[in-house]
């Protein structure tokens, strides 16, 4: 364990770097280089920080469930934490999926937000969820329970994200008005906009893996702390 | 399999000796449809039955949180933990026994509720169909019982629980809900496109079978100290 202490700041370093690199190169794609929108006019560039930050989001979900599946089969401690941290995260920019996508609604439909959207309502129920799984976490003390019990939680999740995607879509048949990024065909807009599209979805991602390797690193710090006091006999 | 039978039969002879759910799921159910019926404006329905059918279903979710609050609660209250779990038997059958038992505790509510409803709200207006809507509750509440008994377990031990367990089990209630209101919804004449009911029922199947497959995988992490 001592020997990867000295690697850890370096990946996160690099991971920050390249995230200020990649988040320079998507906005002055974004303001600059893409061409505005017809229909949607000069706004539709909220499109470019909507979708990554909801895509960023799911993968935020995805990357703590499947730790958290991983610590129930290795019960090793680290793992939870490696689960936490992106449903933590996933609640960041959860928040900011809801609040970009709320504004683009008002935009595009002239309202703040509309049921009949499919992936609006998806992306709801996921986030309460999430929201759910923060409220079990923190009525648990800190220990191998508390471990257990989020990541059994977090685990349900992979099973209630395609049941609310297929589920909303079932219950609604109405939903043509969400903007198609993405069908059978591939990307649904021309060269330059699916380029800048790629662009500010990797800096998102990587936005979120240095925040990321950042609060885990915190996070270890603030157990490490924890445990010497309680080795030095003060308050835990 | 034994040990299923026997669970579930001490469960249900619980329930038959102390009658501690059950008759407060029931009345809880009538009082929540008076409530929503004059919440709909009471003499004259606002909104006519689609609004009422669409209503039913957040009564149900409700009622069948009732149930799932008191889950484990003998277990917890009286030291049964401790016997289940050094019994050698399957920890699966803990919950499959307790989702079964929920599962009929529901179905005695509903038994009581569906008359109630076509009483209160479809008696002058046009009805959802109530083969759909029945197939419908049993589907849903299968869904609820297998999930329900997990998340019951979950909370066992955790202090807050009887607050933490809805809030645990509304997000896995939404999906439910808005098939179910909608297929049932769509049934009520005149019918025109909408969601088919077999569409409607096939996703809850498919839910039920994910969290069938989910609860029995789970439930002995949560069970285990």
């Amino acid at each position: 364990m001592n020997g990867s202490h000295r690697a850890r700041p370096d990946r996160a370093t690099a991971a920050a770097t390249a995230a200020a690199l990649l988040m320079a190169l998507a906005l002055a794609m974004i303001f600059f280089y893409v061409p505005t929108d017809v229909s949607e006019g000069y706004s539709q560039r909220i499109f470019y920080f909507h979708v990554p930050i909801a895509l960023t989001t799911y993968f935020l979900f995805t990357w703590g469930a499947v730790n958290g599946a991983r610590f129930l089969l290795k019960r090793d401690m680290s793992l939870d934490l490696k689960s936490y941290v992106p449903m933590h995260l996933g609640v960041i920019f959860g928040s900011l999926t809801l609040v970009t996508g709320s504004i683009w609604a008002n935009i595009a439909w002239g309202t703040w937000w509309f049921w009949g959207d499919t992936q609006l309502t998806t992306f709801l129920i996921i986030f309460l969820f999430n929201c759910a799984y923060f409220m079990l976490r923190f009525s648990i003390e800190p220990g191998e329970r508390r471990a257990t019990f989020s990541a059994v939680y977090a685990v349900l999740g992979v099973g209630l994200i395609p049941l609310s995607v297929i589920g909303v879509h079932v219950a609604q048949t109405n939903d043509l008005i969400h903007p198609i990024t993405f069908n059978e065909n591939g990307a649904n807009m021309d060269g330059s906009m699916f380029l800048t599209f790629l662009v500010a979805l990797a800096a998102m991602i990587t936005l979120s893996v240095t925040m990321y390797l950042i609060e885990l690193r915190g996070k270890r710090i603030d157990d490490r702390l924890r445990a010497i006091r309680r080795l030095a006999g003060g308050e835990a | 399999m034994r040990a299923y039978r026997a669970l579930l039969r001490k469960d249900l002879l619980l329930e038959l000796r102390g009658r501690e759910l059950v008759p407060a799921m029931v009345v809880f159910v009538v009082g929540a449809l008076v409530l929503v019926r004059l919440g709909l404006g009471g003499e004259r329905l606002a909104g006519g039955t689609r609004a009422a059918t669409g209503l039913l279903w957040v009564v149900v979710v409700f009622t069948s949180m009732l149930a799932l609050v008191r889950s484990f609660a003998q277990e917890r209250e009286h030291g049964i933990w401790d016997g289940l779990l050094s019994a050698p038997a399957d920890r699966s059958a803990i919950w499959a026994a307790r989702a079964s038992a929920t599962f009929l505790f529901l179905g005695v509510t509903q038994a009581v509720a569906l008359p109630l409803f076509w009483l209160f709200f479809l008696q002058d207006g046009r009805s959802p169909s109530l083969a759909v809507l029945a197939a419908a509750l049993a589907l849903a509440d299968l869904g609820v019982a297998m999930l329900g008994a997990l998340l019951a377990g979950l909370v066992s031990n955790v202090r807050a629980r009887e607050v933490l367990l809805p809030v645990l089990f509304l997000p896995f209630a939404l999906p439910l809900v808005s098939v179910a209101v909608r297929m049932t919804v769509d049934s009520i004449p005149p019918q025109n496109g909408g969601l088919g009911a077999l569409h409607g029922l096939g996703f809850l199947a498919l839910y039920d079978t994910i969290f069938a497959l989910l609860g029995w995988a789970l439930f002995e992490y949560v069970v285990e100290d």
